[in-house]
């Protein structure tokens, strides 16, 4: 396994998560899709920090990891809001922002 | 205590006194302590002022003492303080001598007033000759112009001060605006003056066409302030005042400060011969003008309203003429005979209630003392020989002799007879013959505040001739007089005109005859009135009707096209916010993808 590799992983990963980002309709589909945008920036971390030695990378991981606990905490909780609010969670609904 | 300690108190017990009834409203509530704290401080004021001058017989100084004002970098631009000379000697007599009399008889005039309004009215005399006094001692033009300024808004709340009658309030008004057009002169004259001179002094030496426009400007303050053709037309509507305002403000004393101006800049005056010239003529003509307009008026107030911008001419005929003393001895017993005359008038006007001479009529078996002292008056304005009127008249007469043509010299003549002429007319129709009504038949004599300052002004106005040596003294000149032909000949002229009255009005019982109609017709009173109107109907209001297209539809046009395209661009482009969130998501990936392509491509 080689550095270039896992770049390419983790590209595939993100480009994964865009796309889910874009084409999905369902908000809990969103939210794992920038999940997965997230840990393919944490692959690359974690690949750098491997094949070209030092612990910084794998230190900002956990702090990313972490990031992302928070992150999908207030994520869920519009979940839950959009579903009270609209009885649904698809997101269409929220369309406020229309000008 | 020194001469200028006790101009300081002169000064500051006015303003002591205004200064307190401004604070404490409760004074000016109950009316009568309001009155009684602004007759103390005239009364101290006036006191200082005898002292002043007392000393000032002996030794006429100047005395100066000031306090740098108006500091720019470490370099002082002006000085405020208080100056001590002969003439400001005579003038803060004259100014606080008249102001107490006029004070003094204020509290049986104004009687009637609501107590709130009686407050109100003694604050404002209190600030008057607070005003008065900071103008009369000023050490320079700055300070004066100062006082100057402040005798014009007291002036104004003085008229205006029965401020629920229309009139008097658009009488205020007029008299504000014509004054501060003309006080325009005194503030760009003393910007040129500073910046040719360096100094707001009147000492200063000047270039020969530097000292004209100064003094042209100065001039034109003067004109507006001392009521001079042709800026005269606010002074007989401020009439619309309490009648002992218009003695003490529009008479004796605020009226004459445009006169004082002159008398202390006269070594600047004296720099400029064309000023003076234009002075002169000036001062004629209104001196000339006025009293035509005087004979046809029938309101009392008016006829000495006419009378005063009259006289006025006289001084500032004697001012351009060059000689400075004339017209300030002129100032001096016209203070005193004219404050007489108006304070008179208001004891009949009190009695009678109007101010129309035909509704009077007869008074003097009724109202003996009042008469009395108004005939005293109209005798020492008309000039009479042995009256102080005729003394300080003649002395303007020998300065303007054989000026300009003698043509001023002529008018002023003419002047003279034709004050005695009109004066005589009040005089009859007003107080001898028959009452004319009611009114007149059960008019009393006023109280003893109001009888008072008459006897105190009619001796001062039958004697103040005597005064003429010392007051030169004072001014640092010599003075004789002789009866020759000049004299004679104003006394024959001031007689005669007396007598003329007497012949077309003395038994006209109260009543005028229609030979004055005539009079009426040649002169138009408002015609400079009516000339004023239409000039401000035909530039004024056109040009600001051009002004206010422009601002409409230039300035504001602009500023709402620029309002309409924001909002109009704003209503096209909202179109592209969607409020569908994974476009907003596509748009930022493009972002992203364009950054990341840019930064590859670079």
């Amino acid at each position: 396994m080689t550095l270039s590799t896992c770049l390419v992983l983790a590209a595939a990963l993100f480009s994964i998560g865009v796309y889910g980002l874009l084409s999905r309709r369902q908000l809990v589909a969103i939210l794992l899709s920038v999940e997965l945008m997230a840990n393919a920036g944490n692959i690359v971390f974690i690949a750098f920090s491997h094949f070209r030695g030092g612990s910084l990378g794998q230190v900002f991981t956990i702090f990313s990891l972490a990031l992302t606990v928070a992150e999908v905490v207030v994520g869920l909780a519009l979940v839950l809001l959009l579903y009270r609010r609209h009885g649904d969670t698809q997101v269409g609904l929220a369309s406020e922002m229309k000008g | 205590m020194n001469v200028l300690s006790l101009a300081l108190l002169a000064l500051l017990a006015p303003a002591a006194a205004a200064a307190v009834l401004a604070v404490v409203p409760v004074l000016r509530r109950h009316g009568w302590p309001a009155a009684a704290v602004c007759v103390l401080g005239s009364t101290v004021s006036f006191a200082a002022a005898l002292a002043i001058l007392a000393r000032s017989l002996d030794d006429p100084g100047p005395h100066q003492q000031v306090v740098p004002w108006l500091k720019a970098s470490s370099t002082a631009v002006a000085e405020v303080g208080v100056r001590v000379d002969g003439v400001v000697a005579a003038m803060l007599v004259v100014v606080t001598l008249v102001a107490l009399c006029v004070q003094v008889f204020s509290l049986g005039y104004m009687h009637d007033e609501p107590r709130p309004g009686y407050g109100r009215y003694f604050a404002y005399h209190a600030l008057f000759l607070l005003s008065m006094n900071v103008l009369v001692v000023a050490p320079n033009l700055l300070q004066l112009f100062v006082g100057w300024e402040l005798v014009g808004v007291t002036s104004y709340l003085l008229i205006g001060f029965y401020y629920r009658k229309p009139s008097a309030a658009r009488a205020a008004l007029k008299a504000f605006w014509v004054t501060k057009f003309a006080d325009m002169g005194f503030l760009i004259g003393l910007f040129v003056l500073f910046v040719a001179s360096g100094s707001f002094g009147w000492d200063a030496k000047l270039a020969p066409g530097v000292a004209t426009v100064v003094t042209l400007l100065f001039f034109l303050a003067v004109v507006g302030k001392s009521a001079q053709f042709p800026l005269h037309v606010w002074l007989p509507d401020a009439m619309e005042g309490p009648t002992p305002v218009s003695a003490l403000l529009h008479a004796a004393t605020m009226v004459a400060a445009g006169v004082f101006l002159v008398v202390r800049a006269d070594p600047l005056f004296a720099q400029a011969p064309d000023t003076r010239s234009i002075m002169l003529g000036l001062g004629a003509a209104t001196a000339l003008f006025a009293a035509c307009l005087a004979l046809v008026q029938t309101d009392i107030k008016k006829v000495l309203a006419y009378s005063t911008c009259s006289q006025l001419g006289y001084m500032i005929a004697a001012l351009g003429a060059g000689s400075a003393l004339a017209g300030f001895f002129h100032l001096t017993t016209h203070a005193f005979f004219k404050a007489l005359l108006f304070l008179a008038a208001g004891s009949a006007i009190h009695a009678v209630h109007s101010n129309d001479i035909r509704d009077m009529g007869g008074l003097a078996r009724r109202m003996p003392l009042t008469t009395a002292a108004f005939v005293a008056g109209a005798l020492a304005l008309a000039g009479i020989p042995g009256l102080s009127g005729f003394f300080s008249k003649d002395m303007v007469l020998e300065a303007v002799e054989g000026k300009l043509g003698s043509v001023p010299w002529a008018a002023l003549l003419l002047t003279a007879f034709l004050t005695a002429f009109y004066m005589g007319r009040v005089v009859f129709v007003a107080f001898f013959g028959t009452p004319s009504g009611p009114a007149a038949e059960h008019a009393h004599e006023p109280g003893w505040s109001m009888r008072g300052p008459l006897l105190v002004l009619t001796v001062l106005a039958v004697g103040a001739g005597l005064l003429a040596r010392p007051f030169a003294t004072l001014y640092g000149a010599e003075y004789h007089f002789a009866m020759g032909a000049g004299p004679t000949l104003a006394a024959a002229l001031a007689l005669g005109g007396f007598t003329l009255a007497y012949v077309v009005f003395g038994r006209a019982r109260g009543q005028e005859p229609g030979v004055t109609a005539w009079v009426a017709r040649l002169a138009e009173t408002s015609a400079i009135d009516r000339f004023y109107e239409l000039t401000y109907r035909r530039v004024a209001l056109v040009v600001a009707d051009g002004l206010g297209w422009f601002d409409r539809y230039v300035v504001d046009g602009l500023i709402n096209v620029l309002g309409y395209s924001t909002l109009e661009a704003g209503s096209r482009v909202r179109g592209i916010q969607t409020g569908f969130a994974p476009d907003y998501v596509l748009a930022a990936m493009l972002g992203v993808v364009g950054l990341a392509f840019w930064a590859v491509l670079r």
